[in-house]
């Protein structure tokens, strides 16, 4: 248990969640790369606070800070995705050309 | 760490308690006496292994093991967090207030897998209906529980038995408890609120499970039903507290006791439309809390 | 325990947990069975929690465990509504500039690693016997006060931008999928998929329950 192990996990968990982001058609999917993306930023922020920052709480508000990023992240983009079937019958981003309208 | 080894015999305990109290409330209701139903449940678990197994076509078959796993394992977890006695809890979390919610959480996950695995549609229908009003009385249980906190001034499950050292929170929030019991009811799918089951839908999530899987089941969410009663006493009927009998046994006393609350509203209440539990959930259940959380905090700053 | 004391066992449970985080956040793209997908993201999320809290964070593992569960939850009955295939019965690919993607993700990945291995980090580890729980109640409701409550203001737009998006009457009064057309069979052409008719004015176009996804 190091702070260089734990960030070499951040780092594939971050890498991960790019790699599905990017090579993903449907707009769900892509929500759950960026999700991945968030999960590795979150264990990074940890293994600092426990390691590099003494255990001070500004470390754990930064960990909270991501958690709520990722709850508003998910909220609207699920709305976005529901509001972009509704209008163009489409849930891939190969289909999404504009957000006209 | 040998506390562990507790766990699994209270796990059993109290799903038989959960069925039997289930069993002699029906009784009550019909008039029936009250003899022979001590071996009633497992007279019933014995048929049930014996039954003959159905599948369907292509389930999910590692959801379908897993649901009823991941119940017992949470009833287990919450049975392990409730203090038995001065000092004495499996599983002491400095957190263990949030380690409830999520174990709430974790079980609407494993209900709507149950519902999901078996490919089938009913049960399906049962999942969706039953997650709706879960993520609902999630929230409320999330205000109804820091309630209960804020006089403990801590997050641990011993510190808020510790502060009903002089006066239970029954009586210092007296809107709690019957808003936890209806939390207790919905997220463990128990008559009047079997959103996850029900005849309505041919049985709900259980329509397609037989045998072995339908006992599994059962079994799992009559003892995640104890281990909210156990978590009801111990947060709102002031836990080990009481005169003359040792901590654990007013422990039993007062999980009975809810035991038998809950089993008499399921058979004597009539049961409720998802709808109807969503839509007064937001409007009617949802401001209870609020104010139940209000009333705390003024209590606490008094 | 301080986290660079650890005993043995907290030593073997991080790298288990870590590595099986890493394990079932890579199964999450490669499984054709969606809502296995959903709930092996929260496999994953599970196990970074238990990370979490074995390096000391005894609040923010657990809420981070069920702050997950609820969010997966919620995106599984999501991916069964807006996926083609959300049980994986048939075989599918759905992958766009796979090298792309892969590369970037390399690039991530190797980037973070050099980070990790060459940066420089101050070695001051959390004390232990600290109460975690009570220092983060204080700081959050006492000198970032200011952020605790922007970040409440945020959620709150969050649910409320939320919900009308999604709602079934639009912007102009009239229903929300008014006008509502899959995409054209090239794009950019007029052709469109069997059965749809683009109406010239105004009125309910392509309508009668076909899908964009068939």
């Amino acid at each position: 248990m190091s702070l260089e192990g734990a960030l070499v996990v951040a780092a594939a968990l971050v890498g991960l969640g790019l790699w599905g982001a990017l090579s993903q058609q449907s707009i769900v999917m892509v929500l759950m790369g960026v999700e991945l993306m968030v999960n590795g930023v979150i264990l990074a922020a940890a293994a600092l606070w426990a390691f590099a920052a003494a255990g001070a709480p500004e470390g754990q508000l930064l960990v909270v800070m991501a958690m709520a990023v990722m709850a508003v992240e998910l909220a609207v983009g699920f709305a976005v995705v529901v509001a972009l079937y509704r209008c163009r019958q489409v849930d891939m981003t190969d289909g999404l050309e504009s957000l006209r309208n | 760490m040998t506390r562990v080894l507790a766990v699994g015999p209270l796990v059993v305990a109290g799903a038989y308690a959960a069925a039997v109290a289930r069993l002699a409330a029906a009784s009550a209701a019909a008039g029936h006496g009250l003899r022979g139903l001590a071996a009633e449940p497992l007279r019933r678990a014995a048929l049930a292994l014996v039954q003959q197994r159905l599948a369907t076509e292509r389930p999910d078959a590692a959801s379908r093991a897993l649901a009823p796993a991941v119940v017992a394992a949470l009833a287990a977890v919450g049975l392990a967090l409730v203090p038995l006695s001065r000092g004495w809890v499996v599983v002491d979390a400095g957190a263990g207030i949030v380690v409830w919610g999520s174990l709430e959480a974790l079980a609407i996950a494993a209900v709507y897998l149950h519902g999901w695995s078996a490919n089938s549609l009913q049960p399906l229908v049962a999942a969706y209906r039953f997650t709706a009003a879960g993520l609902t009385l999630l929230l409320l249980s999330m205000f109804v529980l820091i309630g209960v906190a804020l006089p403990a001034q801590s997050l641990r499950l011993a510190d808020v038995v510790d502060a009903q050292a002089g006066l239970w929170n029954v009586l210092r929030q007296p809107l709690g408890l019957p808003l936890f019991l209806v939390v207790a009811l919905g997220i463990t799918s128990w008559p009047p609120l079997d959103l996850a089951g029900g005849a309505d839908l041919a049985g709900g999530t259980a329509a397609e499970a037989s045998g072995p899987g339908r006992l599994a089941w059962t079994a799992a969410r009559a003892a995640l039903l104890a281990a909210f009663a156990a978590m009801g006493a111990a947060a709102f009927l002031g836990g080990w507290h009481g005169p003359w009998l040792p901590g654990p046994a007013w422990m039993a006393v007062k999980t009975a006791a809810l035991l038998a609350v809950l089993a008499a509203a399921g058979v004597r209440l009539a049961g409720l439309r998802a709808e109807a539990l969503v839509a007064r959930g937001w409007t009617v259940l949802l401001p209870l809390a609020f104010a139940d959380l209000a009333m705390a905090g003024l209590v606490a700053q008094l | 325990m301080t986290p660079d004391q650890a005993p043995a066992w907290a030593d073997v449970g991080f790298w288990v947990f870590a590595l099986a985080a890493v394990a079932t956040g890579y199964r999450v793209f490669r499984t054709d069975s969606m809502v296995r997908s959903a709930f092996l993201l929260l496999a994953s999320f599970l196990n970074v929690g238990a990370v979490v809290l074995l390096l000391g964070g005894r609040y923010l593992g657990v809420a981070l465990v069920f702050m997950m569960t609820v969010e997966m939850t919620v995106m599984a009955i999501f991916m069964v509504a807006f996926m083609m295939n959300p049980a994986g019965l048939n075989p599918m690919s759905m992958v766009h500039q796979p090298r792309l993607a892969v590369v970037a993700g390399a690039g991530a990945f190797g980037g973070g690693v050099l980070l990790a291995l060459l940066g420089e980090f101050p070695d001051r580890p959390r004390r232990a016997g600290a109460d975690v729980i009570a220092a983060l109640g204080s700081q959050l409701l006492g000198r970032s006060m200011l952020v605790f409550e922007t970040v409440g203001v945020t959620l709150l737009a969050a649910m409320v931008g939320a919900v009308a998006l999604s709602s079934r009457r639009s912007r102009f009064g009239g229903p929300a999928d008014e006008g509502s057309l899959p995409p054209p069979l090239e794009p950019g052409g007029d052709r469109y998929p069997a059965g749809v008719v683009p109406e010239p004015a105004g009125g309910h176009g392509g309508h009668g329950g076909h899908g964009g996804h068939q």
